[in-house]
């Protein structure tokens, strides 16, 4: 085994990946040199993702819910919206948790440099510091975390304030009156949501026919069903033909079979159609370091790339680009670095829309299972049969198990409804436990909880759940 | 072209001396005819071609080891070249499971269509055994259980109607000739019948049971070898194959045969990773993520690794056997090529003191050293002796004696004993036994088969004649006579000398008083024979000179007691002194 004391590792990018590694290098007793181009760790999942977004969707599930307590006999008046004071609690929020990382990085010994970093060979660094120095600094090991960036169509190109990506979006600038969301993605629908919530006029323009394209259609159905009352327009199997700036706004042309309208103009633009790896970093052609065809970084399961020396994570390795993967990797890297036998191996990495309803799924999806032509059971609670869904007004939620006929052993679990990112946690327990339904359905579950619903599903799946009558039913 | 290769010899014997060649290229040979005379650690045997055409090329010396499945010769225009098994034409290979599911409930999940079995048989040397596993099946047929072996009788049923199964469980147990097998299923299900009883005979092949909506056992698993019970090298034997089928090897591959030692399949630890890192598995594993971590801390591919747990899910516990397992029979695997490594005290330069000579332990005198030093080491030995006024007895066997000789016998003392001893074991069934340490039972066998020390040339060999309580004296002589003679001819094969129950070895022929036989493990008992001489003996008032037998028995303190060892040999000094104790006891 390697001594990993007497290690020195670089990793470049900040981000939860990135932090992750170094804070476990650290721990292990290793040296340790984090570089991000930020004044404190965090990436884009802090800065300008996970977290800010997650801010405002709080405020947007605020409103709404506040708009919805009318029915239970609670009048509000309509908002009044300060969108300076949201800003900057958002920033707080993020930089209370930056400056907490900056804060562990220091506790942990670790160097954090802000700057930005380009390979002189495989184990040399060509550091530039913020203030401008430079200098080369040399590694046992280096990790690379760069994560990834919003992706851009050419022919949706326009330099134009109206014309705005996730993080321009996250920065809250203005409200617009209307906003085209282009691609129906999560990044898209969770940014559409909080623009509808804030009062913005939101359509969502889509290529492929259905909204959230890889979920399962039994979760996006709900979401569907509420984002249609929410927002202005659903625009599917139509593509962005062009944009051009007018004095009064965006002019969109669209193209499909389903367009009614040609050309539409709106405020705002959002084009939020996927994200794309950071793998273009000076002088990586001078290392080993083999990047695929769609640019990510080609590694294996210790995630070690072709050169011995450097090891890669996160979204610059590739899909599905989700912060708690690429920190599982960063620490997966780092214990290989340490010369432990380990491996990048989870049977489920949770997929979490924080849209309203949420959206969350684990392991095997039912459209993964039909495209290999594998065999399952799949058991479904309606949340119309929960206590707790009634109390929150919200029953248009599912959960679901998908379960091997033979074993039983739950593959993967799905969920739509409120509260489904923090849920799911328990189906990923399943799912690497290699738990069977019974153990689910014997595991007592508190009431009255959403968490019941799983449970339940167990029950569902043996034809003896309490609250469903009929052993399949769809919401 | 077609490779004639040295076929399966028997239990244990992966190689032997090539005594004698006698073919040479261009010649013609036909199915079955002798093509060498090969010396193994039991016995010189005939080996008889499996293939016809003209010898081409002979890749053999004579004087040179030749392993099990080393290509011997290979021949032009040949026909055949299956090796053939020295039990092929008594075992029935078991058909393929051609019936429809027997048990196809409307619930059972559509089943899929099974997988090709054609893989299976155009590999013209696979031994026919992998036949019986593959394939979906409803049912569980006995599989092949060894060389040799084509039945057994059930002694315990480890599942009823019901059950749940799993691949690998055990299931029944199943005594052969050889042993007590436990039987591992290759299906997972739930039992929907079970079609034997327990005390019944069972054959390869037959079915055991039948599953409801049965999971075939994927095929590209290692297959389970059932656990024999059985000491030393057989117990070697099977972990060694299994390690090497583990490794996805044929013995062939592991053993190649030029080598001059047989490779040993080593744990290599990087390999293994590789393959882990590089293999993408559908279907997620069902081990905890601390398990698996475990897995591969131990270098082992948790796809390998059995699951006891509900769903097969595998437990710490589960990858902690496994990797015991493999160490053990990497371990045994070691070993098992040289069987039972004696440890010895380093010798002495004997060359030191004056002029030496080495000469190579061939076959029947290391595994002579071999058994007997597993014998003497394991048993704790205690002789008893004792005489047989045989006056009386020699007039008879003189009168009788034209008897045997007109079928082809000799009527000797030896032969007399047979009869004698088989008596004895069926009034004494402790000494017609085994000791199973392992699980604690004592195996009485309900059968007498006594084998008879037989001097050769080549050293020791110990012929067994079969069922000696059912056969008269004439019978046993002509047969003792044969089987000596087959000994000395270098004719016996290795089944001849397999499943005794108790052994005669005389001495009387060269002289002595008295000896310590040791006792042939796993039996329990020897009896060995010196020269009878006339003595003095205090009869009637007076001494009178009678011819007297003196008899000492070796036998395995662990099951027998002294007091029962003493009336033992008693009784059977008795049956000598007085012929009609076999009539009226025997």
């Amino acid at each position: 085994m390697t001594d990993a004391s007497n290690m020195h590792i670089a990793v470049i990018g900040g981000g939860p990946g990135g932090y992750a590694a170094a804070f476990l290098a650290a721990d292990l007793g290793m040296k340790v040199t984090l570089i991000d181009r930020e004044l404190n760790p965090g990436g884009v999942c802090l800065y300008r993702g996970c977290i800010p977004s997650k801010a405002l969707l709080h405020v947007a599930k605020l409103i709404e819910e506040a708009h919805q307590a009318k029915n239970w006999g609670l009048e509000y008046a309509d908002p009044k919206i300060d969108l300076a004071r949201l800003r900057s609690w958002k920033e707080g929020v993020v930089k209370k948790l930056t400056g907490g990382l900056g804060q562990l990085s220091k506790q942990r010994k670790v160097e954090y440099i802000q700057g930005r970093a380009s390979f002189d060979t495989s184990n040399v660094l060509r550091v530039s510091r913020e203030g401008g120095t430079e200098e080369s600094l040399s590694f046992d090991r280096v990790i690379i975390a760069t994560g990834s960036r919003p992706a851009i169509i050419p022919a949706l190109k326009l330099d134009s304030p109206r014309m705005m990506d996730s993080t321009s979006a996250l920065d809250l600038p203005e409200l617009p009156k209307t906003l085209l969301v282009i691609g129906g993605g999560y990044i898209g629908l969770e940014l559409g949501t909080v623009y509808a919530a804030l009062g913005s006029k939101v359509s969502v323009v889509e290529m492929l026919p259905g909204l959230l394209p890889g979920a399962d259609r039994d979760l996006v159905l709900p979401l569907h069903k509420r984002i249609e009352k929410v927002f202005d327009s659903i625009l599917l199997n139509t593509t962005v033909a062009a944009v051009k700036e007018e004095s009064g706004g965006i002019r969109v042309s669209f193209d499909g079979p389903e367009v009614k309208e040609r050309e539409r103009v709106f405020d705002k633009v959002l084009v939020s159609v996927g994200r794309k790896p950071n793998s273009e970093i000076h002088g990586l052609e001078k290392t080993q370091v083999r990047v695929g065809q769609r640019g990510f970084i080609q590694v294996n399961k210790q995630l070690q790339t072709d050169d011995p020396a450097i090891y890669a994570i996160g979204d610059v390795v590739g899909e599905p680009m989700l912060a708690h993967k690429a920190s599982h990797e960063g620490r997966t890297a780092v214990e290989a670095i340490a010369g432990h036998k380990v491996a990048f191996e989870p049977n489920a990495i949770p997929a979490v829309v924080f849209t309203d309803p949420e959206i969350a799924w684990c392991g095997l999806t039912e459209a993964q299972a039909q495209k290999e032509n594998r065999e399952i059971k799949v058991a479904r609670f309606p949340w119309g049969a929960s206590g707790r869904a009634m109390t929150l007004d919200r029953t248009e939620g599912m959960t679901k198990l998908l379960l091997h006929p033979q074993t039983e052993r739950v593959l993967g679990v799905g969920i739509v409804g409120v509260g489904a990112g923090e849920l799911i946690a328990e189906g990923v327990l399943a799912v690497e436990m290699g738990a069977v339904a019974q153990d689910i359905a014997l595991s007592i579950h508190p009431h009255p909880t959403l968490s019941e619903t799983i449970m339940e599903s167990a029950e569902v799946f043996f034809g003896t759940s309490t609250h469903v009558y009929r052993p399949k039913r769809s919401a | 072209m077609t490779e004639f290769k040295l076929p399966e010899l028997g239990e244990n014997i992966d190689q032997g001396d090539l005594v004698r060649l006698m073919i040479a290229p261009g010649a013609s040979i036909t199915e079955g005819q002798p093509v060498m005379e090969l010396e193994t650690e039991k016995a010189i045997v005939e080996v008889p071609s499996s293939v016809s055409g003209t010898v081409k090329e002979i890749r053999v010396k004579e004087g040179e080891k030749v392993k099990v499945g080393q290509v011997i010769f290979t021949v032009e225009n040949g026909a055949g070249g299956v090796a053939r098994t020295a039990s092929a034409a008594k075992q029935p290979v078991p058909a393929l499971p051609s019936t429809p599911p027997v048990s196809s409930s409307a619930a059972a999940p559509e089943s899929k269509p099974a997988p090709a079995r054609t893989a299976v048989q155009t590999a013209a040397t696979a031994p026919a055994r992998r036949a019986t596993d593959t394939g979906a099946q409803t049912e569980f047929k006995l599989p092949e259980l060894g060389e040799n072996i084509s039945e057994g009788d059930l002694v315990r049923l480890m599942i009823s109607p019901g059950a749940r199964v799993a691949e690998g469980q055990p299931v029944m147990e199943l005594e052969t000739e050889k042993a007590v097998v436990e039987v591992p299923s290759s299906v997972s299900g739930v039992v929907k019948e079970v079609r034997v009883k327990q005390g019944e005979k069972v054959k390869v092949g037959q079915v055991i049971f039948t599953l409801e909506g049965a999971a075939a056992a994927p095929t590209e698993r290692p297959q389970h070898v059932p656990v024999e019970h059985v000491s030393g090298q057989q117990g070697a034997r099977l972990a060694f194959q299994a390690a090497i089928r583990a490794e996805g090897k044929t013995e062939e591959q592991a053993l190649p045969p030029d080598a001059p030692a047989p490779a040993i399949p080593t744990f290599a630890m990087p390999a293994q990773l590789g393959k882990v890192a590089g293999t993408a598995h559908g279907e997620p594993i069902p081990a905890a993520p601390h398990v698996r971590r475990l897995a591969r801390e131990l270098g082992i591919d948790i796809h390998d690794v059995k699951g006891t747990g509900p769903g097969g899910r595998i437990s710490k516990d589960d990858v902690k056997a496994y990797s015991k397992s493999l160490l053990a029979s990497a371990a045994a695997a070691i070993q098992a090529p040289r069987g039972t490594q004696l440890a010895q005290p380093e010798l002495p330069d004997f060359g030191k003191w004056g002029k030496i000579e080495r000469v190579s332990m061939r076959g029947v005198r290391r595994k002579t050293a071999e058994h007997l030093w597993e014998a003497w080491s394991t048993i704790p030995h205690v002789t008893q002796n004792d005489k047989a006024d045989i006056t009386e007895l020699e007039q008879l066997r003189a009168r009788f004696a034209p008897k045997a000789q007109e079928a082809g016998g000799k009527m000797t003392v030896t032969a007399i004993a047979l009869k004698v001893c088989a008596s004895a074991l069926k009034i004494f069934p402790q000494f017609n036994a085994s000791i199973d340490m392992a699980k604690e039972e004592i195996v009485y066998k309900q059968y007498i088969h006594i084998g008879v020390a037989v001097d050769t040339d080549r050293g020791l060999l110990v012929p067994v004649i079969r069922d000696v309580d059912k056969k008269n004296i004439v019978e046993l002589a002509t047969e003792l006579t044969q089987l000596s003679k087959k000994a000395r001819d270098k004719k016996l094969i290795p089944a001849e000398m397999e499943g005794g129950t108790f052994t005669i070895t005389n001495l009387g022929g060269i002289g002595g008083t008295g000896f310590s036989p040791i006792v042939n493990h796993p039996e329990v008992a020897i009896l060995g024979l010196s020269r009878s001489s006339m003595e003095p003996v205090w009869l009637n008032g007076k001494f009178e000179p009678r011819l007297v037998l003196p008899l000492s028995l070796s036998y395995d303190h662990r099951l027998i007691d002294g007091a029962d060892a003493a009336r033992f040999l008693r009784w059977i000094a008795e049956a000598f002194e007085q012929p009609f104790l076999l009539s009226v006891q025997g």
